[in-house]
């Protein structure tokens, strides 16, 4: 405060005795820097005005100085880019409403791999987050000591991501912790390039120093020994450090297929935490953030049909939503309901015609970690067997497939095979969780990738 | 100051340093510009602030000084006069410039109420051909736009990493990068980031001289210098301030994979495309189906108001199937920034990025994202 002072009665002085063109030229987002050992240090906007002030103020700026503090003896200049008033902070409006679509990376802090637009603030918190959330923010007020690793698990389209960079944005604010935010993909080809261009050093140099390491669809890591390795060691690492690690995945370390022991027992040695599915309520609460962030607004019948329709996931509400925003920006008028209902009825009709035989197999044959060509063969292995019924499960469901026409399918099977098959899996759908997350789960990127 | 030079050789001069003369300003002094005979040499020089260009000549010199005079009035007048010799004197703050049969007295200002441009310690150099340098902005000069959000991105990457240098531009839609052959004097990676401005003017002012530019980079600064063809004496040297912070992690926006590929004819594409364009809707859509499998590419457009456009472009594919939308104007901007007579382009899928590179040289690659259906 006494800085800034000092500089306001310095500078009306200065304002007298010169043009007021030069004083709006030179003297503009100039201020104290800091004031040390009776020298004064000016910051200024750049290069010119240091050596323009210099030669041709210097005196003038140091005697304006002295009227008002006699203890400063000397003045020096620091060229300060930022120090305007125009704060990098100012967040773009976002704009996702035109269907050209920009590089999310831009947005990114380079430093962080953050991105600021995610917050607590625009948060939504229902019962069905409400562990996941209180534990990110927990981790957020004390990273590395209370939840850790702190991990975190749903299906696509949930928050997952929301949640992480939060927590990240979070401790970044006060500067004092060295955030890192990845996602597994970009994770694993950093570590391929650097193995490639024997670079392993400056990799591991990279995440030394980290004290928030936040690494985003750890599934991605299932199969990828190598990358499991290098992983394992940066875990490690951190962990012995007592740095904060959180990671997520949609599915629970028990459920990740090919993943080594030693990587899950690590996952499940902290927290894991959950994110269900909104209900309507939560669903509908959402759709009302998300509008008034791009600066809408619509009736709350719309709001709730919507979330009784679209019960997937909030990518897909955020999807319809933006339907119905560029459906009034094209049309100019109100959107009523029955615009809604259509919308939603054309949406309906491509996710359905979009599942094919072949895509199921592969799904269901990645998802077990099975190979896709015994699913058709005549091999009796449990999690072949398995992946089977599943898939003929899905198919009778979801297509209803007569038994006959999935038995040609598979593989020339006797369609009573079919038949129990089926049966077998309804049954357990009743009785057992895990079975009916997992078929949720195929169900779900069968629909969405 | 007492000198004498040739009409043409000052007119250079004029319209070189005239670039950096502020034309709108709350300073009426950066509406001159600087002239400063010693050694031999006459310097001309301007700056807005943000950039400032000196202009060096070998001159007679009788007596050594400088003045600073308003550049319009001096410019438009040495444009009249015919290719002589020039005599020009300061006395009393004015000039007097006598050539053939004009003679004439400009009111001009004290040498000292003339910002000086800055100079600067140097960190890092390079030296790199003007006409190479020239021509590689011009490949992405047109891409950046004004961004108060994101200053960075509104300038120009020059980025270094094992002795090659790129130089990248983006407008949060496409990201175009180019690689540059240097010659590097220093070791060790470093970046900056230039005004898009500052390389508008470095184009304009260094196309024309086939030679090595030498560019030093220091705190806040960036200088880009050529020398003259006989004496150790630079001839031109603008002077930039740099935009500060950090350019975004642009690498993670090229792919590293693709699912389709075709190779076409750059001309033909272009020409398809800008035929596209009449009938394309109000946000400038052309949707490009390549199917591998049957060996065809197609190009269509259509709006309610016009009709719709197809044509089938001729080329090699490769991979899946793919349907994907873009803004014409940015596929045109991609197509004409390249020489190649063939272009290469590969997507993943309609809301992947597509890339479009050169058949034969691996130096400019240009990417940009969809339109979403």
């Amino acid at each position: 405060m006494e800085k800034e002072n000092l500089w306001k009665s310095a500078l009306a002085q200065i304002q007298l005795d010169i043009s007021e063109p030069n004083f709006k030229t030179w003297f503009k987002k100039t201020s104290i820097s800091e004031i040390k050992d009776n020298k004064a240090i000016i910051s200024v906007p750049s290069n010119f005005v240091k050596s323009w002030i210099k030669k041709k103020y210097h005196k003038k700026i140091l005697k304006s100085l002295k009227n008002v503090n006699s203890n400063i003896e000397d003045i020096d200049y620091i060229i300060l880019a930022n120090n305007t008033d125009e704060k990098k902070e100012a967040i773009k409006v976002e704009n996702n409403n035109h269907p050209q679509m920009e590089f999310q990376e831009l947005s990114l802090d380079p430093e962080t791999g953050l991105n600021p637009k995610y917050t607590f603030d625009n948060f939504v918190i229902g019962p069905f987050n409400e562990l996941a959330h209180a534990a990110g923010f927990a981790v957020s007020d004390n990273p590395g000591f209370v939840y850790n690793p702190l991990f975190i698990y749903s299906k696509t389209g949930l928050g997952k991501t929301h949640l992480l960079q939060a927590i990240g944005n979070k401790i970044n604010k006060n500067k004092e912790k060295k955030v890192l935010y990845i996602p597994a993909q970009k994770f694993i080809s950093e570590i391929i390039s650097a193995i490639r261009g024997n670079k392993m050093d400056d990799f591991k140099y990279k995440y030394k120093d980290i004290d928030v390491f936040i690494i985003d669809d750890i599934q991605f890591l299932s199969g990828k020994e190598k990358t499991q390795e290098e992983f394992f060691h940066t875990f490690n690492e951190l962990y012995e450090k007592n740095k904060q690690i959180i990671l997520s995945s949609d599915r629970h370390p028990k459920s990740i297929s090919a993943l080594t022991d030693r990587l899950r027992s690590r996952f499940e040695g902290g927290m894991i935490a959950d994110i269900g599915c909104p209900d309507t309520e939560t669903r509908a609460a959402i759709l009302k953030a998300k509008a008034k962030e791009k600066g809408f607004s619509f009736p709350d019948n719309v709001y709730y049909y919507i979330a009784d329709n679209v019960k997937k996931n909030i990518r897909e509400l955020e999807g319809v939503l933006n339907k119905i925003i560029i459906q009034q920006q094209i049309t100019k008028k109100n959107i009523n309901i029955e615009d809604v209902k259509l919308i939603i009825k054309n949406i309906n009709q491509i996710s359905s015609s979009s599942l094919s035989f072949s895509k199921l197999i592969k799904t269901v044959s990645d998802f077990y970690d099975v190979n896709e060509k015994d699913i058709t063969g005549k091999s009796r292995k449990r999690e072949i067997v398995k992946s089977r019924q599943i898939i003929i499960y899905i198919l009778r469901k979801n297509l209803n497939y007569s038994f006959p026409y999935i038995a040609k399918k598979i593989g020339g099977k006797d369609h009573t095979t079919i038949m129990y098959s089926f049966s077998k899996i309804e049954n357990e759908v009743k009785k057992n969780n895990d079975i009916k997350e997992e078929i949720s789960y195929i169900e779900e990127s069968l629909t969405t990738t | 100051m007492n000198i004498d030079l040739l009409q043409k050789n000052l007119k250079e001069g004029l319209s070189i340093v005239g670039r950096a003369s502020s034309k709108s300003s709350n300073l009426p002094i950066l509406k001159n510009i600087l002239m400063d005979s010693r050694n031999g040499f006459l310097g001309l020089s301007a700056t807005d602030l943000e950039i400032g260009i000196k202009w060096s000549t070998l001159v007679k010199v009788e007596k050594e000084g400088g003045i600073a005079i308003p550049y319009n009035s001096l410019s438009s007048f040495i444009n009249f006069l015919p290719n002589d010799k020039i005599n020009l004197k300061e006395e009393n703050s004015n000039l007097f410039i006598d050539c053939k049969e004009y003679k004439t007295q400009i009111r001009g200002v004290s040498v000292d109420d003339f910002p000086e441009i800055p100079s600067f310690s140097k960190e890092k150099s390079f030296i790199v051909n003007s006409n190479v340098l020239c021509d590689s902005l011009s490949q992405i000069i047109d891409i950046p736009s004004m961004s108060k959000v994101k200053p960075e991105i509104s300038g120009i990457l020059f980025s270094f990493n094992e002795d090659e240098l790129k130089i990248v531009a983006t407008d949060s839609y496409r990201l175009a990068e180019k690689k540059v052959k240097v010659k590097k004097e220093e070791d060790g990676d470093f970046s900056f980031i230039i005004p898009q401005r500052t390389a508008r003017e470095i184009i304009n002012i260094f196309k024309e001289e086939e030679k090595d530019i030498t560019v030093i980079f220091g705190e806040n600064q960036i200088l880009f210098k050529v020398i003259m063809d006989d004496f150790d004496h630079s001839k031109i040297e603008l002077t930039s301030k740099i935009i500060e912070g950090n350019y975004p992690n642009y690498e993670s926006i090229i792919p590293g994979e693709y699912k389709t590929q075709v190779i076409i004819n750059r001309e033909d594409f272009l020409n398809k495309v800008k035929a596209g364009s009449v009938f394309a809707s109000k946000i400038n859509e052309v949707n490009l189906h390549i199917s591998p499998e049957k060996g065809e590419v197609y190009l269509k457009s259509g709006n309610n108001d016009l009709g719709n456009y197809e044509a089938k472009i001729e080329g090699k594919s490769e991979g899946e199937e793919v349907k994907i939308s873009f803004n014409y104007r940015f596929l045109l901007d991609g197509l004409t920034n390249m020489k190649s007579s063939e272009v290469i382009f590969e997507a993943s899928n309609e809301s992947a990025p597509g890339v479009l590179k050169p058949v034969g040289k691996s130096d400019y690659i240009y990417v940009v994202m969809p339109i979403k259906n």
